[in-house]
């Protein structure tokens, strides 16, 4: 019983008139029981939230499952994180893109504070629903969002993770601060700043080998361990920067959805395009691009797949490394759906080692190194039952997962990292770059 | 719920908290307390610890307050006199040198929701007002907005007003934010805050300070704006013109919504700014939460309406990936199709042809219902695909595919040739009742091309007995009747069976009606039936999707960037308003044919008990009119408010029917020409019968006087 019960919500509350947001939100679980509850103004009744599992239920069964789920003139807008439901709910014609931005965001601070744990869900939740709560209350107010940022919710937050400590009735720098996002007094012996620029390749290849969409999001990530109030300064290579400001629009690549932290002077960027600001302390997202270009897939796959009813599946998959010679990708796995009812495989592959999944219907072949320019082969064979089975399979892509370092798709370099500080220490900069699969798919033709 | 033990629970937690060694022990207490919030969040009803709480709140402990305030906030509405304890402990704590504990008491003052503390939390409040500290003013300022929601009918402060307008210019952006969502709630009766120029311009200027929530909170209040010149306006939107491409979608979507209400007299300018737009959105389609996804696309829709051309070089970007729920699967299909072009189409039909072997059945459909569509201009490639996918032989598909023809055919009559063929032998595969109506249909329409008709006909007819879908009996009796008129010799022995058992033994009042209604017909002479019967098999006029009329934004602006167009989604791709060429055209079309060819004095509603949720009418009209598929443009009415009715069904009778009392309940027609019968399916709860009554009009009898006598008891239970 103790298991089982809990659900946290949060409030917020809607209104299209007024313009709050919500009036309710929820964090559900899969035995349907709320967690935690707020209701921010009260004008939905609380009642209301038992409706929501049976509804998104029905909805499941009738495959009409849809972000937005009403009952009468309840709307329930919802959300679905690891095994927690995040539900909001409103009676008005609310703002529907926002109120999901606030779910999200939700998510994304709860991770934060609750930093002991991996993951939000159940048992997380369970442990620290008072920090929740806390959250939830600094979070918004009558509806309407307050303090969403991470950084400055941590100081707000009396109770970190489980721990308890009899409080401390310190006054967070930051709700005072001119700069919200930075406390002041941060103290490092040794300070370093870490730069990881990281690409994602999303792909989708039709079956017969046309590349039919991609695109590359990127970001840039600091880990910043700096004393005091710094100032940074970031240098990216020319062609990256025209390509930023869309004004050579010859043969550099359109970066759009770009999107810098807070604490990145835009104006300035405007200007002169440098890249100034004061960190956050700690980790976080420098900027994000997204790069909608038709790149050449990194690693190529052929397929064969011959299917013999009643008898046999034969699998060829030809792998190929279409990046520079220079260029390593590790921990490649390419994953090969097969039939559900197939059975006894048996493999042979050119490199690394291939296994078969039987939960997910799939093979996995994994090549720990994979220089570029190379091809390597992997074939697989199963039995299939005499009866067949009648039901309709559908047909999913071959997935590839990989991690390329030292490069990037785009040709974004970081230049310089000036690192200025009143107090004039000496701070050394690190740059690391990644190349990893996104949403990598190839269409099969079984 | 019970809960087990919980009494003994709440015994135990009060103990523990009376407990004075507890009480002395900071940790303890706090633990205890802890237990007690943490009971109430599982659902004990743990109310009875109040007074205990209570005292609780009194401690230095900043963590321990801020539970007991989690605690009193559920439970004080349950506890108004004890609240007024709490009262002082609160006021107390709002003149603490701590910010976060001023501002915290000053919350949960406001929370509480007791109509009776308002003239203590009043005072606190104003100072709140003034406090050094921007975190306790956001409070404060909400706080005013919560007072007011508490009683609304209050008299409204004009010096807290005041103030709220003067904290409009406040440093913190949170604060500004707040005033004007404060000064919204406050001010809602007198239409929300005023907007002037210089609060416009104050506003736009800090619009950058905010954070997202906050620039969407203050752009769409300024929607209200109206610039007093064409200058002013521009200066505005070049101002804003950066927020239209705001990385963040909430923005952007809310920039756009103030770009379409200032230029709702420049259509122009509108136009420009959607094809601002379009990079945004597109990312927004690529954003990774599913939601946001969805949300564009929904919106995309929207934009689509106005500007077809929008999207059309980027189709690709609405391919479906494998893993994508149903729900944004269903609504790329449906943006794809709008996007079909020459160049295009091979393309795009060869993706969706993908998606229709989806293990998803209502994406499938979805999928082949697409195909359906972008087949009405380009028919002969969809036809291939669809005959092809008939060969799968698999019982949903098989059933889409035939209720897609029906839909096909009913606008692109040449496509019968075609259709006619395929038919033959997919009646083993339709098991649901759509399917199965949809064949029927076509064998209405086609059956002397059909040569198995009669066969199927007899097989449907030989089950009758064990049918248990309503509309499946009403397709058959007309199926039936119109095949007999066009292949007499073979249909006649089975016409005569079916109207047999279905006068005779029949339960349903639906089906008895239409058989009666048809034996009486057959003896009026063939003649007479034919020209009630033979309907009109297509409505070419609904035309090809290519090339629409482009609609004014002002049609959807209203509802851009609300819940709106997200909840539209699921009505268009009801399986339920699928079915027969009638209930399936999505595009409206002016209704001007219609009141001429009606003229109807009378409306009367059969009164008998009917089966679940079906509601007959009967019209009956002095004139003759010989036309029966008005379907189309009847549905296309009643679209206005879809969610009332979400599936129409109509039939035309002409030529005179001396028996018609004896159907309608009371004789209230003196020369009944015609009978145009009417049946309106309700899926949902019977709205009232005003609504269905003016919807009915609206649709039939716009200038023509009428009685309309709609009786009640629409659903038996």
């Amino acid at each position: 019983m103790l298991q089982t019960s809990h659900s946290i919500e949060c409030a917020i509350s809607d209104d299209f008139r007024s313009g709050g947001l919500l009036q309710l939100t929820i964090i559900f679980i899969f035995d349907s029981s709320v967690l935690i509850c707020r209701n921010y103004k009260g004008d939905v009744d609380m009642a209301e939230i038992d409706h929501f599992f049976p509804l998104l239920m029905q909805h499941e069964e009738d495959g009409l499952l849809c972000p937005v789920l009403s009952r009468g003139n309840v709307h329930f807008m919802w959300i679905k994180h690891s095994n927690l439901y995040l539900v909001s709910t409103t009676n008005k014609n609310s703002n529907a893109s926002l109120v999901y931005s606030f779910l999200y965001k939700l998510v994304e601070v709860s991770f934060c504070v609750m930093k002991y744990f991996k993951e939000l869900e159940e048992e997380s939740i369970q442990d620290n629903f008072v920090v929740v709560y806390e959250l939830l209350d600094e979070l918004m107010d009558f509806g309407f969002p307050q303090t969403t940022d991470s950084k400055i919710l941590q100081e707000y937050i009396t109770q970190e993770g489980a721990k308890l400590e009899v409080g401390k009735s310190k006054v967070p720098t930051t709700v005072t601060n001119a700069v919200s996002w930075r406390s002041e007094g941060i103290k490092y012996k040794k300070n370093e700043v870490f730069i990881d620029v990281i690409e994602s390749i999303n792909v989708l290849v039709n079956a017969n080998g046309s590349v039919m969409s991609s695109d590359i999001v990127g970001s840039i990530k600091l880990k910043t361990m700096l004393s005091g109030m710094p100032e940074l300064r970031l240098g990216l290579n020319d062609r990256v920067l025209f390509a930023l400001t869309g004004r050579d629009k010859g043969k550099t690549v359109v970066m759009e959805d770009v999107k810098f932290h807070q604490c990145v002077r835009l104006s300035r960027f405007d200007i002169d395009r440098t890249i100034s600001f004061i960190p956050p302390d700690g980790e976080s997202e420098l900027m994000s691009y997204r790069i909608n270009t038709h790149v050449k897939p990194l690693i190529w796959i052929e397929s064969v797949i011959e299917k013999f009813s009643h008898s046999r599946v034969e699998i060829m998959v030809k792998a190929k490394g279409q990046f520079k010679k220079q260029s390593v990708a590790n921990n490649v796995e390419v994953r090969v759906p097969v039939p559900s009812d197939a059975d006894s495989p048996k493999f042979k592959t050119s490199t690394g080692n291939a296994k078969y999944v039987p939960e997910k219907n799939m093979v996995v072949w994994t090549i720990k190194s994979f220089p570029g320019g190379k091809e390597f082969l992997m074939r697989a064979h199963f039995g299939l039952p005499s009866v067949e089975n009648n039901e309709l399979e559908g047909k999913p892509p071959i997935t590839v997962k990989f991690e390329i370092p030292y490069f990037t798709v785009s040709g974004i370099q970081v230049r310089y990292m000036k690192i200025i500080e009143k107090s004039g220490y000496q701070a050394l900069p690190w740059v690391r770059y990644i190349t990893q699969s996104g949403d990598y798919q190839l269409r099969s033709n079984v | 719920m019970p809960y087990l033990g919980s009494e003994d629970a709440v015994r135990e937690l009060r103990r523990a908290l009376s407990n004075p060694n507890v009480q002395s022990d900071q940790l303890r207490y706090r633990n205890t307390v802890l237990k007690a919030i943490r009971a109430m969040s599982q659902g004990v009803d743990v109310s009875d610890l109040f007074s205990e709480m209570v005292k609780a709140c009194a401690t230095v402990d900043i963590v321990q307050k801020k539970l007991v305030y989690v605690f009193l906030c559920s439970y004080a509405t349950l506890n108004p006199e004890l609240s007024l304890l709490v009262i002082n402990t609160l006021r107390k704590d709002c003149q603490d040198p701590n910010p976060m504990v001023r501002s915290l008491a000053l919350r949960n003052m406001t929370n509480l929701r007791l109509p009776s503390l308002v003239e203590y939390v009043e005072q606190p409040l104003a100072a709140g007002l003034r406090d050094r500290a921007a975190c306790v003013r956001r409070v404060a300022v909400l706080g005013w907005a919560k007072l007011h929601n508490l009683q609304p009918d209050a008299e409204i402060d004009a010096a807290v007003v005041n103030e709220l307008y003067g904290l409009l210019r406040d440093p913190d952006p949170v604060v500004m934010v707040n005033c004007l969502r404060a000064l919204e709630e406050i001010l809602k009766k007198e239409g929300g805050v005023a907007i002037n120029k210089p609060i416009t311009h104050h506003l736009l200027n800090r619009l950058k300070e905010s954070d997202v929530w906050g620039q969407c909170e203050v752009l769409r209040i300024l929607q209200r704006y109206h610039p007093q010149s064409e200058d002013e306006l521009f200066d505005i939107l070049s101002l804003l013109d950066a927020s239209l491409v705001s990385p963040h979608p909430p923005v952007m979507a809310a920039t756009l919504g103030l770009f379409l209400g200032l230029c709702s007299g420049l259509p122009a300018v509108s136009l420009a700014a959607l094809e601002r737009v379009r990079g945004p959105l597109l990312a927004a389609c690529g954003s990774t939460s599913r939601e946001t996804r969805f949300t564009a696309l929904c919106h995309i829709q929207l934009l689509l309406r106005s500007l077809p051309g929008l999207m059309g070089a980027h189709y690709k970007r609405f391919f479906c990936g494998y893993a994508e729920p149903a729900y944004i699967k269903q609504r790329k299909m449906q943006v794809l199709v709008e996007l079909v072009n020459d160049e295009n189409v091979a393309m795009l039909l060869d993706e969706l042809k993908g998606y229709c072997t989806d293990v998803n059945p209502e994406t499938a459909q979805a999928a082949i219902s697409a195909i359906g569509r972008i087949g009405r201009s380009y028919s002969d490639r969809c036809l291939e695909i669809l005959t092809g996918l008939l060969g799968l032989k698999q019982e949903h598909i098989t059933s889409a595919v035939v209720q897609t023809m029906c839909d096909l055919v009913w606008v692109c009559p040449q496509c019968s040739d075609t259709v006619c063929s395929a038919l033959e032998g997919c009646e083993e595969m339709l098991q649901d009742s759509q399917g199965r109506q949809a064949l029927l249909w076509l064998l209405a329409a086609y059956g002397e091309r059909v040569s198995s008709a009669p066969y199927t006909l007899e097989g449907f007819i030989d089950r009758v007995r064990s049918e248990a879908s309503l509309g499946v009996k009403m397709e058959l009796l007309t199926t039936t009747m119109r095949l007999f008129l066009c292949r007499p010799s073979e249909t006649q022995d089975m016409l005569g069976r079916l109207l047999h058992y279905c006068i005779e033994e029949e339960m349903d009042m639906c089906v008895r009606d239409q058989a009666l209604l048809y034996y009486r017909l057959l003896h009026c002479g063939i003649e007479e039936t034919h020209k009630v019967l033979h309907g009109q098999r297509s409505d070419p006029s609904l035309g090809v999707l290519i090339g629409r009329p482009a609609e004014p934004i002002n049609q959807w602006a209203y509802s851009f960037n609300t819940l709106e167009p997200l909840r539209q989604a699921g009505v268009e791709t009801e399986p339920a308003s699928r079915g027969s060429p009638e209930h399936v055209t999505f595009d409206p079309k002016p209704n001007t044919d219609l009141s001429d060819t009606l003229n109807c004095s009378q409306i009367e509603k059969l009164g008998t008990p009917i089966s679940g949720q079906l509601l007959p009418f009967f019209f009956a009209e002095p004139l003759k009119f010989h036309q029966v598929g008005w379907g189309a443009s009847v549905h296309s009415h009643f679209q206005i408010s879809p969610e009332m009715f979400n599936r129409v069904q109509v039939r035309a009778l002409a030529g005179p029917l001396k028996d018609i009392h004896r159907v309608v309940p009371k004789p209230l027609l003196c020369y009944l020409g015609c009978v145009l019968r009417f049946v309106v399916l309700l899926e949902d709860e019977p709205s009232p019968q005003s609504e269905v009554q003016s919807a009915l009009e609206h649709v039939f009898i716009q200038d023509v006087s009428v009685h309309c006598c709609i009786h009640l008891s629409l659903n038996p239970d």
